[in-house]
């Protein structure tokens, strides 16, 4: 584990953010390694754009540390921000410059110039960059940020609810993008509420809820975590089942099946007395990151 | 209703109403306050004919006449008649400020931001905003020239009539409102705000040059500049009510016409549309400073041809000022040319530097602004990106502080020099620039206290930004204004302005200039302090 942190490019640890008495982070840890796509989920207002601009150097941390390439956040923001990318959740640009021009500004304000990568970009996002700022769309704005962003070479990229004007088709290219940046090693954040594409690119996830990360790891590692939803068929009755511990909502269908769902860590001893009864049938469906995400934020209800 | 095109009117009329009226109030608050406070003060400055005499004098001189308007009718004055003399030009300035800004925010901004869109999405007509914001505007200068004309009937000054007061108050009101429907149009013609405001500001000064030229030269010329007719109510002594039904005539008409382009228009676009640009940045569009350069340069470019104007255009009535010999004529025979033409020199030095407050305050406008952008570009979001690259904010700070500067620094110089050459072109014996460069000098230290100012807000507290604006507004009043109303001395040291001596008629002191100096470095010292460690502020 040691061995781990020191490879760490990002290292949160007790991360506490207060905007005069409301406490907007109140404990937020995480790590992310080089070469994985980490997402940051939750809802809106739990502190995923804070985190963010906390990590940027633009809001200063209340407490805990915050270090990028082992360096301090907020004191050395200018040498972190040389090797970091960022597209924020709503772009705004100045209606009176071009795309373009805004592009090759953002790649000169980082150190680089407007390369090759930079136009197959362009190309891939299908932009128009002779048009001003003004009349671009939600979306063009930020395609224009994220063409900045994929051709810079950065080792760190984050990514704030980045595809939320995007259509379908750029929203693949992202995914696309982010994918090569995976394989070259990169480590990437990427904040979200759409669970679908997090599901599909992240490796680790991190959830995030009234400013504290309530859970972190692969999904898989979170699966364990969850209930998985068995439907099945017995040749003899199952009349203990809803005695088992970790065996919830038992629903008997009027086609004979009967569904039920199960912790993951008492599967095999739920699994060991159905095999007793003879089994006819049985489907297993595992967690959605959706089912995942629902069980954390209604269990806040009760609270 | 057979029209839909208005549909909804009077419920966003009510709207922007309770949305603005703090604004409002605040607006025609200060401005009834300073117009009723200034009535008051004038019983007990001119209370005896022979302070009258003496004012009507100053106030009958070329000099004068440029910088307020006409006096009206013949003699023998009153305290009112001064009071009309000496207040109504300057409060139409301000009612224009005021209206232009309320209604470009309420048309253009509206729809800059994407808010008008939300809006129409509902059951509202294409026209109803625009009509809503037209409505509020005649609305609050309607209440504000009542409000004046009540003033002024309270105040009961010697020689005013019930008539002269209300014609006076709502001839005001209907100048604002005239302004209001200025910008307006402007603002339907373009397809920014910005722009409108810039155009707006354009039109205004041009306005206010043509009746200053006109006033010299030709007072019955100045009927046709929509500006000059405030000055021909003649209040208190004609009381002329044609010039206020011109105003709303002409308000009229642009209102329609601006009704007409909304009518004929997409949301977000203007008659003059926005070009496609530049796929690739120039090789001069490269950091911040760049940048900022560029985001500001119409801004920049605009304030220092205008003072250039201004200068140029107070330069070249130098000759019908500084003609002693008109008023006496026996006095070459007495003291010689030489002295003659010293004397000249002398009451133009006098006016120059009456005048010189004008230019700093004017040249120190956009130098605020530029500040500023580190506020209002950080809560527009545009700057959220740069914030995520290798630039420091020492960097950012000091972009905005250098452009700032050099840009206040650059209008002074260019009004400065216009005097000079507006002076040249109609004198015999041109007035050397390094006599205008005395007053340049001398007003650095006060510009970069103010600025010094501006950065420490921006630094510690930028929700409040705008006082740097009413600060140097204040400034503006106290120091051309205060004299001729008899403001106690200590008002006047209240701002940096007040410690600088009567330049260009004296040398500048430079140990006034080293004193505001260090005081401006301390000030943007703490400034970048406090800008180093606050959270940077974002769109949402």
């Amino acid at each position: 584990m040691m061995k781990q942190k020191s490879k760490a490019i990002l290292h949160i640890d007790h991360l506490q953010k207060n905007f005069g008495k409301f406490q907007a982070l109140k404990n937020v840890t995480f790590d992310v390694y080089p070469g994985e796509v980490f997402g940051f989920i939750g809802p809106n207002g739990a502190g995923k754009s804070t985190t963010i601009r906390t990590l940027l150097g633009i809001l200063r941390a209340s407490g805990g540390t915050a270090t990028l390439f082992g360096k301090d956040v907020y004191k050395d923001s200018v040498s972190i921000h040389k090797k970091l990318a960022y597209v924020p959740g709503d772009v705004y640009l100045w209606p009176n410059l071009t795309g373009g021009e805004i592009i090759d500004l953002f790649l000169k304000l980082g150190n680089t110039k407007h390369s090759k990568k930079t136009d197959e970009m362009i190309k891939r996002f299908q932009l128009d960059t002779t048009k001003k700022a003004r009349t671009y769309s939600k979306g063009n704005r930020q395609k224009v940020a994220l063409v900045a962003a994929f051709s810079t070479d950065a080792d760190f990229y984050i990514f704030d609810e980045p595809t939320s004007g995007l259509d379908p088709l750029n929203e693949e290219i992202f995914q696309k993008s982010v994918l090569e940046l995976k394989q070259a090693g990169k480590a990437v954040l990427l904040s979200s509420h759409i669970l679908s594409e997090v599901e599909k690119m992240c490796d680790r996830i991190g959830i995030i809820r009234d400013g504290e990360i309530v859970e972190t790891g692969s999904l898989s590692d979170m699966r364990h975590l969850t209930r998985t939803v068995i439907q099945f068929q017995t040749m003899e009755p199952t009349t203990e089942l809803r005695n088992l511990n970790g065996v919830h909502n038992i629903i008997l269908n009027t086609n004979g099946l009967t569904t039920f769902s199960v912790d993951s860590d008492q599967m095999s001893s739920v699994m060991d007395y159905l095999s007793s009864k003879k089994i006819v049938s049985l489907q297993s469906t595992p967690p959605t990151l959706e089912d995942l995400f629902m069980r954390y934020y209604n269990s806040n209800e009760g609270r | 209703m057979e029209n839909r095109n208005f549909h909804q009117t009077f419920f966003l009329t009510r709207f922007s109403l309770k949305r603005d009226w703090l604004k409002l109030t605040i607006w025609s608050g200060l401005l009834v306050i300073l117009f009723a406070s200034v009535a008051a003060k004038f019983t007990t400055i001119y209370d005896s004919q022979a302070s009258i005499d003496e004012i009507v004098k100053t106030l009958k001189s070329p000099s004068m006449v440029s910088l307020f308007g006409k006096l009206p009718g013949n003699g023998p004055y009153t305290t009112a008649d001064v009071f009309a003399g000496e207040m109504t030009v300057f409060m139409a300035i301000i009612a224009a400020i005021m209206n232009f800004s309320i209604i470009i925010k309420n048309t253009r901004g509206e729809e800059d931001s994407g808010l008008l869109e939300i809006i129409q999405s509902h059951s509202v007509g294409k026209l109803s905003n625009l009509s809503a914001s037209l409505i509020e505007l005649f609305i609050i200068n309607l209440l504000i020239g009542l409000l004046y004309g009540g003033g002024l009937q309270v105040a009961n000054l010697t020689g005013t009539d019930t008539n002269g007061n209300f014609l006076l108050g709502l001839g005001l009101g209907a100048t604002g409102f005239m302004y209001a429907t200025i910008a307006a149009f402007l603002a339907q013609l373009v397809d920014n705000s910005r722009s409108a405001t810039i155009w707006s500001y354009v039109i205004f000064g041009l306005m206010y040059i043509a009746r200053m030229t006109t006033d010299i030269s030709h007072p019955k010329a100045t009927w046709f500049v929509p500006f000059g007719w405030v000055e021909k109510f003649s209040t208190y002594q004609d009381n002329d009510w044609t010039p206020v039904f011109l105003m709303l005539g002409l308000s009229l008409i642009l209102s329609i016409a601006a009704l007409w382009i909304n009518n004929h228009r997409d949301i977000g676009s203007g008659i003059i549309a926005t070009k496609p640009g530049r796929a690739r940045a120039s090789i001069f569009l490269r950091g911040p400073l760049s940048l900022f350069w560029r985001l500001h340069r119409t801004t920049i470019i605009v304030w220092v041809i205008g003072l250039l104007i201004l200068g140029l255009t107070y330069g070249s009535i130098f000759n019908t000022i500084g003609d002693i010999l008109k008023t006496n004529p026996a006095m070459k025979k007495l003291v010689g040319s030489v002295a003659v033409q010293n004397a000249n020199v002398l009451i133009i030095k006098q006016f120059v530097a009456l005048l010189m407050i004008v230019f700093g305050v004017l040249a120190l406008f956009p130098g605020i602004q530029i500040i500023n952008y580190l506020k209002t570009g950080e809560n527009k979001g545009y700057l959220e990106l740069i914030h995520s690259k290798p630039v420091s904010r020492t960097y950012l700070f000091t972009s905005v502080l250098v452009l700032g500067a050099l840009t206040s620094l650059t209008a002074l110089f260019a009004g400065m020099w216009g005097l000079q050459l507006g002076g040249a072109s109609v004198m015999k014996h041109p007035i050397e620039l390094t006599v205008f460069l005395r007053g340049f000098y001398a007003y650095i230290s006060p510009i970069m206290i103010m600025l010094g100012i501006s950065s420490f807000i921006i630094g510690w507290i930028p929700r409040i930004s705008v006082v740097s604006y009413l600060y140097a507004g204040f400034a503006l009043f106290v120091e051309y204004f205060g004299k001729l109303i008899d403001l106690s001395k200590w008002i006047s040291k209240l701002t940096p302005f007040g410690y600088i001596n009567k330049v260009p008629v004296h040398q500048m002191d430079p140990g006034t200039f080293w004193w505001q100096l260090i005081l401006a470095a301390i000030l943007i010292i703490l400034g970048y302090i406090g800008y180093h460690i606050r959270d940077l502020n974002s769109a949402n």
